[in-house]
């Protein structure tokens, strides 16, 4: 705009303002965007724009085959990227009435767990960070990658894996894979009571997330929430014990469950869960070894592969809450229509347009990393 | 034509007049390259192979190189990943208001031909068409040493003169605005005055001002405050974001 096009734009006096939360600003977590108006600093309302990662994912999977699509789904969610292709995997599964080798469902639940302990890690040391305490968000990033290296020696990928595919997962294990399994889960249940003396008790963290931005029960039901979520509003909702898929109902786990229902519940649920994932890893690898067999079924060529019609809803729990697809085919080689029902299109729209109000400016960014919304899969 | 070319050549002539001037360039060049300021603006999925890349692992901090917070004291301007139409609009509303010398990167296949989103209606497929790309990271996504690799080449090419895409805005800036009025629409305008910007950087040339510029002056109209979001009754759509 040239200067002569420059007008001074005069605003009446007010205590009310309105700000752009995002969404390039450290504080929001990916490509969001609030628009929040405040009283001083505290929020009188709050409106979630999102839209900014949108690419059109449920077009996208209709113009591919259904082997192409499972390159595509884990991008939905990119910090936590194995349940979409489990669930994915699932779904064209059930449709065509295809039977799993028990191997190749214990290797997936040793993935999606892996994947559930990377996410959580990476969620905390987000939400440390936005309380200040960065070391903590070191940690995580750090020891996040000690995952992040199991799965490219298994996959070949740090972060997208694009193993599992209908029908089982794509190789077995390398040699001497599961020693490093443990391995790493003994290093990280090591580094818990650090976690715990540098945040989880640290007083700072425990005054900014005490009561702030707190739900109850009837409202997580009402507003849809899942995963930790609802589980800090005291409800032990979990879809791998009430709903098993893949062989979580061999394997043994509690369900962390806290009251509150604010902030710090919701963090302390996944540091509980982070416990659980690792005894239930532990299990999978005493497992593994005697479960032997092939790790796929056999499946049609994949590039003239047409599914019978019929519709189909899966769902599994990924680490941000109920992930779930719901997949019509028509018996071509492409899918109907595929639609992704991920848990932070609610907690990143109608769950944080909500909290925030009554909020202050700088607990906002807390609120909705203790909701672990992941922006890529609100927008799809 | 050859009036126009007058002021490039002329800058650079003066330089070289002032012996001292090609010793004191060299100095600024390698003072910008050590110490750069990253833009904490993660348009896409390759921003997650960051926190990574910056933290205690693979430490970018030792290449001198920091996330900031705000564009105007930002040099490089990190494109991770697809760019939807609607983050395209805020990625060049950032970039014209970095001050120069500024750099941007593309990381992911998405930045260069599309990637995996090639037949989405929502995202630009080729990010040189709209900004000056000063390096590629190829990858889906690129590991946080392929990140770092590519900063590094960006520091040699920042030390030898050869990173200047933000000359080639100014240069070609009709060509720029002409694209993106083709994918916002013919009233697109931003606040910064990028043709002012150019001849106060003596680089105004014969591609600076042109058809498109003119419609854009055409089309301007003052900036007004936004549509109130929260009005009660109101309605709640948001002004100025219609899609194509």
């Amino acid at each position: 705009m040239r200067p002569e096009n420059y007008q001074a734009i005069s605003h009446p006096p007010s205590n009310e303002y309105e700000l752009n939360f995002g969404p390039n600003h450290p504080g929001i977590e990916g490509n969001y965007a609030l628009k929040v108006k405040l009283h001083g600093d505290v929020v009188v309302a709050a409106r979630a724009d999102g839209g900014y990662l949108h690419r059109g994912f449920e077009k996208l999977m209709e113009g591919r085959l259904w082997i192409q699509n499972i390159a595509l789904v884990p991008r939905i969610c990119v910090p936590d990227p194995v349940p979409m292709e489990v669930c994915y995997s699932m779904a064209v599964e059930a449709l065509n009435d295809m039977e799993v080798p028990e191997r190749a469902q214990w290797l997936r639940v040793l993935q999606l767990e892996l994947s559930r302990i990377a996410a959580h890690l990476f969620t905390f040391g987000g939400h440390a960070a936005t309380t200040g305490m960065y070391t903590t968000m070191y940690w995580g990033v750090a020891d996040r990658d000690q995952i992040l290296d199991l799965f490219e020696e298994w996959t070949g990928g740090r972060v997208y894996h694009i193993y599992n595919i209908p029908g089982g997962v794509r190789r077995d294990i390398p040699a001497g894979f599961l020693d490093r399994v443990s391995h790493t889960m003994d290093y990280i249940e090591s580094r818990l009571p650090d976690y715990d003396n540098l945040f989880f008790t640290n007083q700072v963290f425990v005054d900014r997330a005490r009561d702030t931005g707190p739900m109850n029960q009837q409202q997580a039901l009402e507003w849809g929430v899942t995963g930790p979520n609802l589980r800090a509003t005291g409800l032990a909702f979990d879809v791998r014990r009430d709903d098993p898929y893949l062989v979580y109902d061999q394997i043994d786990f509690d369900i962390p469950t806290e009251a509150p229902g604010d902030a710090w519940a919701r963090t302390l649920v996944r540091r509980q869960e982070l416990k659980q994932s690792i005894h239930i890893v532990r299990q999978v690898v005493e497992k593994l070894p005697s479960v032997s067999g092939p790790v796929r079924t056999r499946i049609p060529n994949p590039l003239a592969w047409n599914v019978p019609p019929g519709e189909t809803y899966t769902r599994v729990e990924s680490s941000k809450g109920e992930l779930g697809y719901y997949v019509v085919s028509d018996g071509g080689d492409k899918p109907h229509r595929v639609h992704v029902r991920g848990p932070s299109s609610m907690h990143a729209v109608q769950v944080l347009e909500q909290l925030a109000v009554g909020a202050r400016l700088e607990d906002v960014a807390q609120i909705m990393f203790s909701l672990d919304a992941c922006p890529p899969e609100v927008d799809r | 034509m050859k009036e126009i070319d007058i002021p490039i050549e002329a800058s650079v002539d003066r330089n070289r007049t002032n012996p001292l001037a090609r010793v004191f360039d060299e100095l600024v060049r390698f003072c910008r390259s050590r110490s750069m300021f990253m833009l904490h603006y993660c348009t896409g999925c390759g921003a997650i192979e960051l926190p990574p890349a910056m933290t205690s692992r693979f430490d970018m901090e030792r290449l001198g190189i920091q996330p900031m917070v705000t564009p105007r004291q930002a040099d490089i301007l990190l494109i991770t990943g697809y760019v939807s139409i609607k983050t395209l609009k805020r990625v060049i509303l950032t970039y014209e208001q970095m001050g120069s010398p500024k750099y941007v990167i593309g990381i992911c296949s998405c930045t260069v031909n599309g990637g995996m989103y090639w037949q989405s209606y929502a995202t630009a497929k080729q990010l040189d068409q709209y900004l000056p790309v000063d390096l590629y990271i190829a990858g889906c996504m690129p590991r946080p040493e392929a990140v770092l690799e590519g900063m590094r080449k960006l520091m040699d090419r920042i030390r030898s003169g050869e990173a200047d895409g933000w000359k080639d805005y100014y240069r070609r800036y009709d060509w720029y605005l002409g694209n993106q009025q083709h994918l916002f629409g013919d009233d697109w305008q931003t606040p910064a005055d990028v043709i002012g910007e150019a001849s106060h950087y003596d680089l105004a040339g014969p591609g600076t001002e042109g058809e498109h510029t003119r419609l854009l002056q055409q089309c301007q109209k003052p900036l007004e405050p936004q549509q109130t979001f929260f009005q009660i009754g109101g309605s709640l759509e948001v002004k100025g974001e219609s899609h194509e």
